[in-house]
């Protein structure tokens, strides 16, 4: 038991890191929300931006490095890429799904509409459903091995595929110049303030990320360990396995 | 040298069984005109309307059946431990998914081709000056689609609920090819407008170059059983 309850302890230096999150949190928030200028055309709105384009930001590396730690798994079959894999596409979801609901109310006040088929909506809108094929298919396979093969070939094409998704939704409305909109209109002429303070939430995001990457993988190697263990005990009594599963 | 036989003998294969029990051609076939049917009342009387739904109509019902052979070609394989036994012969696996694609690529042509006709009577529709680029686009545009179907069908084929896995997983990911092939053959269809149908060709040579590399360097890891 207290092996147990030991092997679930969270490292001091994760629950460091998980900490000083809420701070740096609170600090990017007051960036944004109070020490940041207004914008000339969108006022106080542009405030939503720093956690939107933030969050967006982070969420393509989440996916990015799936891919990579999937391919990691491709090539050394080693449990613990897989286990980082799960990890990043977890958080890859949960930032996409925050990228959508973000843009989403930043959107409606700023363009007047909650959705149009502007490249970089759809391209996050094709990623969730692609991250989302990837969960079920994990799903569906039962042996850890097959599954984290086939989901890192999954990781893998869902990436490749994220490119030509953004270059033909991109053409896709350049081609349409009625509904030519750009969001974000931003780059060139932001006001040092706004791209420090963008560029601090996009840290805290990552760093946001990063801890749960690692605090999920720890978890997952838990679960791992556990799973390899259950299934040596239906190894060494197989009527017990046999009864109980049918 | 011998791996490229093996890719036309698994091509071969799988034709030959096609042209012998007909199953995914009736299936197809039927389908597919059924769907440009109903997409035509969907759209309604405008003439218009009709001729820019053209291409779009044309790429769902090809989309529907390229789903239904890709499936069909591995289900026919997995019925009597044919697939297995394909496995086991001494070919790399990149030749197995090479034929399977080459036969799903050629039965999708074809049905393309006989599809091309049947929409433009349906909506209104005539066939452009530049019709050759127009078979261009169905020649890529349904390569990079079997491309991605013939992939992922060999992923699901041993999964539960395959027949609606398979279209949820590749959907997201075959949209770049829909759009392009659908933005050239419209440009062509209603415009006869080469210039703009020239750019979203080079979007599918692109795709199918990427995945026809990517696809067959990490097939062997979907199959293995």
């Amino acid at each position: 038991m207290s092996d147990a309850s030991e092997r679930l302890r969270r490292p001091a230096w994760l629950r460091i890191w998980g900490a000083a999150l809420v701070p740096l949190f609170l600090v990017g928030a007051w960036l944004g929300l109070v020490w940041s200028p207004p914008d000339v055309n969108q006022g106080n709105l542009i405030r939503i931006m720093y956690a939107h384009v933030s969050v967006a930001w982070i969420g393509f590396v989440a996916v990015a490095l799936t891919a990579f730690f999937g391919a990691l798994f491709l090539w050394r079959s080693r449990r613990r890429d897989d286990v980082l894999a799960v990890a990043s596409a977890e958080m890859a979801l949960l930032f996409s799904s925050l990228t959508i609901i973000g843009g989403m109310t930043y959107s409606r006040p700023t363009l007047n509409t909650f959705w149009t088929w502007d490249a970089k909506l759809t391209l996050t809108a094709l990623m969730v459903a692609l991250l989302v094929g990837y969960f079920i298919v994990r799903a569906l396979i039962d042996d850890p091995v097959r599954r984290g093969r086939v989901s890192a070939v999954v990781a893998i094409v869902v990436a490749t595929s994220l490119p030509f998704n953004y270059l033909a939704a991109e053409w896709f409305r350049t081609l349409h110049p009625s509904r030519a909109i750009a969001l974000d209109g931003s780059g060139v002429t932001m006001a040092p303030e706004m791209l420090a303070t963008l560029l601090f939430n996009t840290v805290v995001a990552g760093l946001v990320y990063g801890w749960f990457l690692v605090d999920r993988a720890r978890l997952g190697r838990i679960e791992a360990q556990l799973e390899t263990e259950r299934a040596e005990r239906e190894l060494a009594t197989p009527s017990a396995g046999g009864v109980v599963r049918v | 040298m011998n791996d490229l036989l093996a890719v036309l003998w698994i091509a071969r294969k799988d034709l030959l069984h096609e042209t012998r029990s007909k199953a995914t051609t009736v299936a197809t076939l039927f389908f597919s005109a059924l769907t440009l049917v109903v997409l035509a009342f969907a759209i309604g009387q405008d003439e218009r309307l009709l001729q820019d739904a053209a291409s779009g109509a044309l790429w769902v019902a090809l989309a529907f059946a390229g789903v239904i052979s890709a499936a069909q070609s591995y289900q026919a394989d997995l019925e009597d431990g044919a697939f297995d036994q394909l496995l086991t012969t001494p070919v790399p696996r990149a030749a197995v998914y090479l034929g399977k694609l080459l036969a799903n690529w050629l039965f999708m042509l074809v049905l393309g081709v006989m599809l091309l006709p049947v929409t433009l009577v349906l909506y209104g529709a005539s066939l452009p000056a530049s019709w050759p680029w127009l078979i261009a686009t169905l020649a890529l545009g349904t390569l990079g689609f079997a491309l991605i179907a013939v992939f992922y069908a060999g992923l699901t084929a041993n999964l539960r609920a395959r027949e609606s896995l398979l279209p949820v997983l590749m959907f997201p990911v075959v949209v770049p090819i829909l759009l392009a092939a659908v933005r050239a053959s419209g440009a062509l269809i209603a415009a006869d407008d080469l210039e703009l149908a020239a750019g979203w060709l080079r979007l599918l040579v692109g795709f199918d170059l990427v995945y026809a590399v990517l696809c067959t360097a990490i097939y062997h890891f979907v199959v293995e059983e």
